[in-house]
């Protein structure tokens, strides 16, 4: 099974890599835009539909710092897509490197259940959930800068903040977090 | 890992002290790069039973930060001048944000605080407003209705038998209420009046029948207004 490992490859300097998972393949691109934009730091961002990436790009291909699965509300495709794709990653990612982006939330088509499932895979993988607003340059602008945040510390480049206890910090939870697993 | 700087301001010395540095840093992160491939993948679990995987890494974080020892960046003083320089403006705007934030938050709260009070000076008008009318309407219903006794004329609508010995100023019921009202609110701890010949009695014997008003408990000729209804 070809996992996508986070630690395989060295870092480079000063850059960030960041992979935007989205099975409709349309936020990515105008996310993608504004990322690039940074000035800070060499943001270099891989798209993709799904997971496994491909072989052929295995070996030129950097180490990922973040992942982003995008998950349209109103698509039942785009959720399950995104959770088979969660297959494909090393269990290492999830200790900070990995982030749930979620679009359409306010549209009345989208239902509850749906939000609920994201939210409870979200918290029973300890990730953070981003709702964005994909439809004008300022929702996009918004998206762009709270990946950014999270990107710059899954890569390291934030001195004192690792992945590892910024995500502790802010991992989405259920308001009643009864089915939680528990640390006994 | 030490981010690249603007080497052009920099001495010689300085500038290869920096580039040691990087260089042995990165030899580190080789080195651990290396250990990191070597070790024994984890075999492929559940991606939903993360939580005890996250405490141990999570307490080895913490057991790692515990024990680094604040260090110097390098010994050369110009690179840490600079660093620190770069630092300071880093910090300095951060605060300015800080700081233009919490300017606007409390502008906003004075403009509320601004339209609170003028709410609540409007809603005293309007009370006073309605205040005056109402005494002007209790006037007005008792100069009709409960004038001042007069000598000659039995004019008292109750048309008591009581003997016409009124030369006394007297005042008039009106009045009477006014004494009262205005002894209640200014000394509410004190709201009795001392009755005096200006009171005509049957007046005083209206307002205690219609619980309008009452005697001080121990002294009959102080009186009370009372809440009624």
């Amino acid at each position: 099974m070809s996992l996508l490992k986070p630690f395989s490859k060295l870092p480079g300097l000063n850059t960030a890599n960041i992979l935007l998972v989205e099975s409709e393949e349309q936020f990515q691109q105008s996310l993608a835009d504004v990322l690039v934009e940074e000035t800070s730091v060499t943001v270099n961002v891989r798209l993709a539909k799904s997971l496994p990436l491909p072989m052929e790009n295995d070996e030129s291909r950097p180490r990922i710092d973040l992942v982003v699965f995008i998950i349209n509300l109103t698509s039942e495709l785009s959720l399950q897509s995104a959770e088979a794709s969660l297959k494909y990653l090393d269990p290492g990612y999830f200790l900070g490197k990995v982030c749930f982006m979620v679009t359409n939330a306010r549209n009345a088509s989208a239902p509850a259940e749906r939000l609920d499932a994201v939210r409870k895979l979200a918290a029973s993988l300890h990730c953070p959930l981003l709702f964005a607003e994909n439809q004008t340059p300022d929702g996009v602008a918004s998206a762009t800068e709270r990946l950014l945040t999270i990107l710059k510390v899954a890569a390291g480049l934030v001195p004192i903040a690792t992945g590892l206890y910024v995500s502790n910090l802010t991992r989405c939870t259920l308001p009643l977090d009864i089915d939680q697993p528990s640390f006994d | 890992m030490a981010d690249g700087r603007a080497a052009a301001q920099l001495s010689e010395a300085a500038q290869s002290e920096l580039l040691d540095i990087c260089e042995e840093q990165f030899a580190q992160l080789e080195k651990l790069q290396n250990e990191i491939i070597l070790c024994e993948p984890d075999f492929c679990e559940n991606p939903q039973e993360q939580s005890v995987k996250r405490l141990i890494a999570t307490e080895a974080e913490l057991k790692q930060w515990s024990t680094v020892e604040p260090q110097l960046l390098a010994e050369n003083s110009e690179i840490l001048l600079e660093a620190g320089k770069e630092e300071m403006h880093k910090l300095c705007s951060e605060l300015e944000m800080v700081a233009s934030c919490f300017e606007a938050k409390r502008d906003k709260l004075k403009e509320t605080k601004e339209l609170i009070l003028q709410d609540i000076k409007e809603k005293i008008q309007k009370m006073k407003v309605y205040q005056e009318r109402l005494m002007e309407s209790l006037a007005y219903i008792l100069e009709k209705h409960v004038p001042l006794p007069q000598e000659d004329s039995s004019t008292n609508k109750k048309k008591k038998n009581v003997p016409h010995e009124i030369h006394e100023n007297l005042i008039s019921l009106n009045e009477i209420l006014e004494i009262l009202m205005n002894k209640a609110l200014n000394t509410p701890h004190d709201p009795y009046v001392a009755i005096d010949d200006t009171f005509w009695p049957p007046y005083v014997e209206m307002l205690l029948r219609y619980g309008i008003a009452v005697r001080h408990h121990e002294n009959n000729f102080k009186l009370r207004l009372e809440t009624f209804f």
